[in-house]
């Protein structure tokens, strides 16, 4: 008994840790971010430009390529990823969906320096000739890259979804002579609708966290974008870049705000695709 | 008649997705392999030393990805070695020991632990190696060891989560069949339910190794350098394979390091597959729904 | 065989060996004598334009002496002062002179083992081959955007610049634009290396680098007539010169003090001018 209560102990103490961890990151960021809102620049911050020789700080445009950047991935990704999901879980037949969920299940195995490194030399020169205008490197080639990237998150949590759709609901719909697409249309996605919002925002997060395809795509630039052929910067590519310049200065501070608004989206994220998938398992049972 | 169109529209515009998905990636990684295929080689790894003299030590390799496989290696051993008996452990306590109310809680951290972006474990543990390095000791920079404990805490909640999810997982019969005979608790999960989860624990683990072989963002900010030679010491820079792929794309310095970079990206893609197969072939779809989730 | 004779012997070999050696190895090997038996690690980091010259001396160094670590990272010149006052690394290298309130604050002693430029570089597909400093200015403002302005096809300009940490930007800044804000819109490259392969592969784009890391994958622009090369950086022809600059906390000892020693040998100088840098000696 009293080993097992030892070892029930440790375990605890296990999983206490990783919890700290977590609290450990938040708190570390909120302690060393903190100066700037006691100093009054915080919230300035936010809309101002990235302007160092003249002491300005504001990670304004950073935000702004980040969600330029993400959303446009996101926007790419999700026609393409429902389309997979529904040829994998619904409307293909024949060993070729079947191919096609291995190859993304394989996706999320691909590391992403490659991707970026592939992209570098494949995608930037594609798209400056295609543009005409520009280097390349720029929010539409990051987007792009980036929709490939996340696209395997979508289509695995959309044709989870889909194959949990109670089969008698299928059943019912094939009595009544539904063709495979009006199944889909009429009651496949009505019914996972939940399940097809989580993939989407567990993609976004995926999309906002990811720095290498943005620092080694996207150009870096610190001026707010303006189209999406011009370069940007976001939050994590900053994070990356400045990080090594300096440790006490109202430079590297601003990294620790970058910082918290990444730990506070996710948190939301989390928090919300939890709620729907909770309130989807009541609904299920 | 429109029902048709729609059915057409609707089957094709699936087809056509399936196509630019697998046209895109096999696209974007045929090129790395056309292009790189040809850098294949004994020298790709070795430069102009020779294998067996790198191999024993005896000498150090310049102009080849020796230095940074082996950083890659160590730093993954040592980041798995510090995250297994930790995450194992707590995933063990959340599926059978945690109440309700604990899991859930738990549970969220740890959602949000998955999902925060590496560069932010990075960016923590440099913030932490700096200041260690000016409050405990001089001797502390961002190193191997720092690294190793940031990618440990990216892949915690992965270990937590499939051996959490694999213990949940086994059909009610196994979990009451040893305490009918009288096992107790401790008894039950040691010989019965782990060696039953085994499988999808295992299949965490590899998944998490090769998830701390690929990341960039956690290593590039807690002491990866370009050039360092095999690791001396846990408190030593070091190379490791996805940096150098990255340092390669923005600055080669001509052909023979570009196709360098060409090669080690073929590399890294093997290994990261060969374990992406290795953990396919042990788990049965268990891990399938927690893996794509977050980076 | 007597035993001086013997001994004559030994000798005669050990010189024939030696010499054998000097010819196989042109540079002076002795040069690398103060570090055998030595051991330990000398991080670096910081200069981006500094990075071949210092991996060359550490292949070289490690080659002979396999108890010996050096690592050299790179981050820019910013990164370097800061991380060699905070003592996180041994030498840090810059591309500019420190500020005087670096050299006050982290007790900074400069070594200064070569000379550079910093030149405008463009792709060497571009029919442009020279610009006035007015232009230069231009266009790394934004006022100038397009290459038919100067010349060239009418193709917009892609401008390249580098991070805030950067020396060669520092010094660009300084003295070829004369401190004018470079357009943010510019993107921004976080080494010497990387702005040379981005203009490399950009074919109208336009950025600078260390004149010593120009080679033809990049075309050097004449500025006001004077192309950055080695020998109108040397001549002082070309202005926009500045040190090569390797920096430590205090005076250097032990091994870190035997390495930039060597930086000043002469196989170190050697190095540094088949890098593409003016020696200092």
């Amino acid at each position: 008994m009293r080993t097992e209560r030892l070892v029930q102990r440790l375990l605890g103490l296990a999983a206490g840790c990783s919890v700290a961890v977590t609290l450990l990151i938040f708190g570390f960021m909120v302690i060393l971010g903190l100066p700037l809102a006691t100093g009054g620049t915080f919230f300035r911050m936010f809309t101002s430009a990235w302007l160092p020789h003249q002491g300005v700080y504001g990670i304004a445009p950073m935000v702004a390529g980040t969600l330029s950047i993400a959303s446009l991935a996101v926007v790419f990704s999700v026609p393409v990823s429902l389309g997979c999901a529904a040829l994998i879980s619904v409307l293909g037949s024949g060993p070729l969906p079947a191919l096609l969920h291995r190859l993304v299940r394989f996706m999320t195995g691909i590391p992403t320096v490659v991707y970026g490194f592939a992209g570098i030399f494949l995608l930037v020169p594609l798209v400056r000739e295609w543009a005409g205008r520009g280097s390349g490197m720029c929010i539409l080639s990051a987007a792009l890259l980036l929709g490939v990237l996340i696209a395997p998150t979508m289509i695995l949590f959309f044709s989870d979804s889909f194959a949990s759709v109670p089969r008698t609901y299928l059943e019912a719909a094939e009595a009544l002579g539904a063709t495979p697409v009006q199944k889909l249309l009429h009651v496949v996605i009505p019914c996972s609708w939940r399940g097809l919002t989580s993939g989407v925002v567990l993609a976004l997060g995926r999309a906002v966290g990811d720095t290498l395809i943005a620092l080694m795509i996207a150009g870096n630039a610190t001026a707010m974008p303006g189209s999406v052929l011009e370069p940007a910067r976001t939050l994590t590519a900053h994070i990356a870049l400045v990080v090594a310049a300096d440790f006490d200065s109202l430079e590297f501070r601003t990294l620790f705000a970058c910082g918290i608004i990444l730990y506070l989206c996710t948190t939301v994220m989390v928090i919300f695709t939890r709620r729907i998938g909770a309130a989807w398992e009541q609904q299920r049972w | 008649m429109v029902t048709r169109l729609i059915d057409r529209s609707v089957t094709a515009f699936a087809w056509l997705s399936g196509l630019v998905l697998t046209a895109s990636v096999v696209g974007l990684m045929g090129y790395v392999l056309i292009k790189g295929m040809g850098s294949l080689s004994p020298r790709l790894f070795f430069g102009n030393t020779a294998p067996l003299d790198a191999l024993l030590l005896r000498r150090q390799v310049f102009d080849g990805i020796f230095p940074a496989t082996v950083g890659t290696l160590t730093l993954v051993g040592l980041a798995i070695f510090i995250a297994m008996p930790i995450g194992i452990a707590a995933g063990i306590y959340m599926a059978e020991f945690a109440t309700p109310r604990i899991q859930s809680v738990f549970g969220l951290f740890f959602d949000i632990l998955a999902g925060i972006p590496s560069i932010l474990v990075g960016l923590f543990g440099f913030s932490v190696a700096l200041f260690f390095h000016h409050r405990v000791s001089d001797r502390i920079a961002p190193c191997l060891l720092i690294s190793a404990l940031s990618l440990a805490f990216l892949v915690l909640p992965y270990l937590i989560r499939t051996t959490q999810t694999a213990l949940e997982n086994l059909p009610r019969h196994v979990r009451v069949t040893a305490p009918a005979l009288g096992a107790s608790r401790l008894q039950t999960i040691i010989y019965v339910l782990l060696p039953q989860a085994l499988s999808g624990i295992v299949s965490g683990v590899i998944l998490s190794v090769g998830r701390c072989a690929e990341d960039t963002a956690v290593i590039m900010l807690t002491g990866v350098v370009a050039t360092a030679g095999l690791p001396s010491s846990l408190l030593s820079s070091y190379e490791a394979l996805p940096f150098f792929i990255y340092t390669i794309s923005a600055q080669y310095a001509d052909q023979a390091e570009l196709m360098r970079g060409y090669g080690a990206a073929i590399v890294l893609l093997a290994v990261c597959a060969l374990l992406f197969t290795l953990a396919t072939l042990i788990r049965h779809r268990l891990a399938d729904h927690l893996f794509y989730g977050t980076r | 065989m007597s035993r001086t004779e013997g001994r004559l012997h030994w000798l005669m070999a050990i010189s024939t060996l030696v010499l054998l050696l000097a010819g196989f190895c042109p540079a002076m090997a002795g040069d690398l004598d103060p570090f055998s038996g030595m051991t330990g690690t000398v991080k670096i980091s910081g200069g981006t334009a500094h990075i071949p010259v210092m991996k060359e001396a550490a292949k070289r160094i490690m080659q002979n002496n396999p108890d010996i670590r050096i690592t050299v990272a790179g981050g820019g010149s910013g990164v370097g002062i800061k991380q060699v006052g905070e003592g996180l690394v041994d030498i840090g290298n810059s591309g500019r002179k420190p500020t005087d309130e670096e050299i006050a604050k982290y007790d900074l002693k400069m070594f200064k083992w070569a000379i550079d430029g910093v030149g405008v570089v463009a792709n060497p597909e571009n029919r442009v081959k020279a610009l006035s400093k007015n232009q230069v200015k231009a266009i790394f403002a934004g006022r100038i955007d397009n290459w038919k302005a100067v010349g060239g096809m009418d193709k917009a300009i892609n401008v390249y610049t580098r991070d805030e940490a950067s020396g060669t930007r520092e010094v660009f800044w300084k003295k070829a634009i004369d401190k004018e804000d470079i357009t943010p819109g510019a993107n921004v490259v976080v080494s010497n290396g990387a702005m040379k392969s981005a203009v490399a592969n950009d074919p109208y784009g336009i950025g600078y680098v260390s004149v010593g890391h120009i080679d033809a994958s990049v075309m050097p622009l004449a500025i006001d007539g004077v192309t950055p090369t080695l020998e109108t950086v040397k001549s002082g022809q070309y202005p926009v010169a500045r040190g090569l600059f390797s920096n430590t906390r205090g005076e250097p000892t032990g091994l870190t003090q035997t390495f930039i020693a060597f930086l000043f040998s002469e196989t170190g100088q050697k190095i540094a001018a088949e890098k593409g840098f003016v020696a200092v000696k």
